[in-house]
């Protein structure tokens, strides 16, 4: 028998439906572990996915926070990536995230779970500006 | 590890003078075990001839859908074994949220698409949802994983001794994505593929084809050489042929596959066209693996 883990097909194809979008993007697996990110979302973090690699949520929230309007890391138990794993539920909230270089960058986030006829696959989480009118890459609509 | 094809064509039945050779039957593999009892993968129209060639005794055998295209189930109500009521016919599919594998399969042989409702066939019918881990029928290890098509859709690997046979006829692995970029973790498929004995894959477009039918759920040649080639598999048999192929353009596609996987460093004895009524039997035909090209 094959000795590769695969990745769930409803992973995979989150995943190139993701690297096709310039809406910055988050996946997730139903670990809670951060599979991936599309280009869009590394230009946010000022880092970009292939030199980062697979993270746990733990890690991700010391690498880009995010911070809540206090400046103080908000629990991981709070991020909407992790409540819709979890959870198996969409969540939404809007955070301050922080770049490789220091920048602050304020972003409402949505995430969903990915549900399959086997259960919940992962999440995935679509970053936007929390600025009226601002593209996802920084664009005014 | 005994393999029958029995039906190699993809979407439509292509019955004529201009498709003899590779056959114009829908998909329907037939695999028989190293303890002689028979798997059915799929039941295009080719699974008529099948079960034609079944001796009329009381059997057990499985029935292994990768999904309910009609050029995957089309052949079932004219699968003699269905009409005997010594028969035992278990049939496994993709689950799906929406109804059951039964009911879902009801829809076509059901009025008004079938003069006989699943309710009266006279064999001994079952039907099961795949289970997500491994599951054995006979001396086989079966496994089935979803794939990239359109609607959910399986493929299938069996191992049984230390042959293994990799059934994905109808895949688009590399819908959104470069295949020789991806990690193997990553590509569709390949847990199923990865070092079999024997890959039945999707080959159903010329890559002049494929730009125009993105999406359409099936494989560019060069998408099913990379495949091949990623997952290291020993042989690989294209399947699936576009109904508007001719048997000509058929020998000039498989031409090309051979040059291209030798171009690569590969066996191109290695990479062959499907043809209806071929045999291939796993212990004689890969005695020693082939060489995988490199590039």
């Amino acid at each position: 028998m094959p000795t590769s883990t695969q990745k769930p097909l409803e992973l995979i194809l989150a995943r190139n439906l993701m690297s096709a979008l310039s809406t910055p993007a988050f996946l997730v697996d139903e670990g809670g572990l951060l599979v991936f990110y599309n280009e869009a979302a590394g230009m946010l973090l000022g880092k970009p996915w292939e030199e980062l690699g697979t993270v746990g949520a733990q890690e991700w929230g010391a690498l880009f926070g995010p911070f809540d309007d206090g400046g103080e890391p908000i629990p991981y138990d709070d991020l909407p990536l992790v409540k819709a794993v979890r959870d198996d539920r969409p969540a939404h909230a809007e955070f301050e995230i922080r770049s490789t270089d220091g920048a602050g960058h304020r972003v409402e986030v949505s995430a969903f779970p990915i549900q399959t006829p086997h259960g919940s696959r992962g999440a995935i989480a679509v970053f936007w500006p929390a600025t009226d009118g601002a593209s996802p890459n920084g664009a005014s609509a | 590890m005994k393999v029958k094809l029995w039906g190699t064509r993809g979407s439509v039945p292509s019955p004529g003078p201009e498709t003899i050779r590779y056959g114009g039957n829908t998909s329907c593999v037939g695999v028989t075990l190293s303890d002689g009892s028979l798997l059915a993968l799929d039941a295009g129209t080719g699974i008529r001839n099948l079960g034609l060639s079944l001796p009329d005794e009381p059997s057990r055998l499985h029935l292994l859908l990768t999904h309910l295209h009609l050029d995957h189930i089309q052949g079932l109500v004219f699968f003699a074994p269905c009409f005997r009521p010594q028969t035992e016919i278990v049939i496994w599919g993709p689950a799906s949220p929406e109804a059951s594998l039964r009911d879902r399969i009801a829809r076509y042989i059901s009025a008004p698409l079938s003069p006989v409702e699943v309710r009266e066939l006279p064999c001994d019918v079952s039907f099961r949802s795949t289970p997500e881990s491994e599951w054995e029928i006979g001396p086989a290890r079966i496994r089935a994983a979803s794939v990239s098509h359109r609607g959910p859709t399986l493929g299938y690997r069996i191992d049984d001794g230390d042959r293994s046979l990799a059934y994905i006829p109808d895949h688009e692995p590399a819908l959104g994505a470069d295949l020789e970029k991806l990690e193997d973790e990553w590509i569709s498929g390949f847990g199923l593929a990865e070092g079999a004995s024997l890959l039945i894959h999707d080959g159903q477009y010329a890559d002049a084809e494929y730009p125009n039918h993105l999406g359409w759920g099936h494989s560019s040649l060069s998408h099913a050489l990379s495949f091949a080639r990623r997952t290291g598999v020993d042989r690989t048999v294209l399947f699936h042929h576009d109904p508007l192929h001719s048997d000509a353009q058929l020998d000039q596609l498989g031409e090309e596959a051979r040059e291209r996987w030798a171009a690569a460093g590969g066996d191109p004895g290695a990479i062959e066209l499907g043809v209806e009524g071929a045999e291939l039997d796993l212990r004689a035909a890969t005695p020693e693996p082939s060489p995988v090209p490199a590039v």
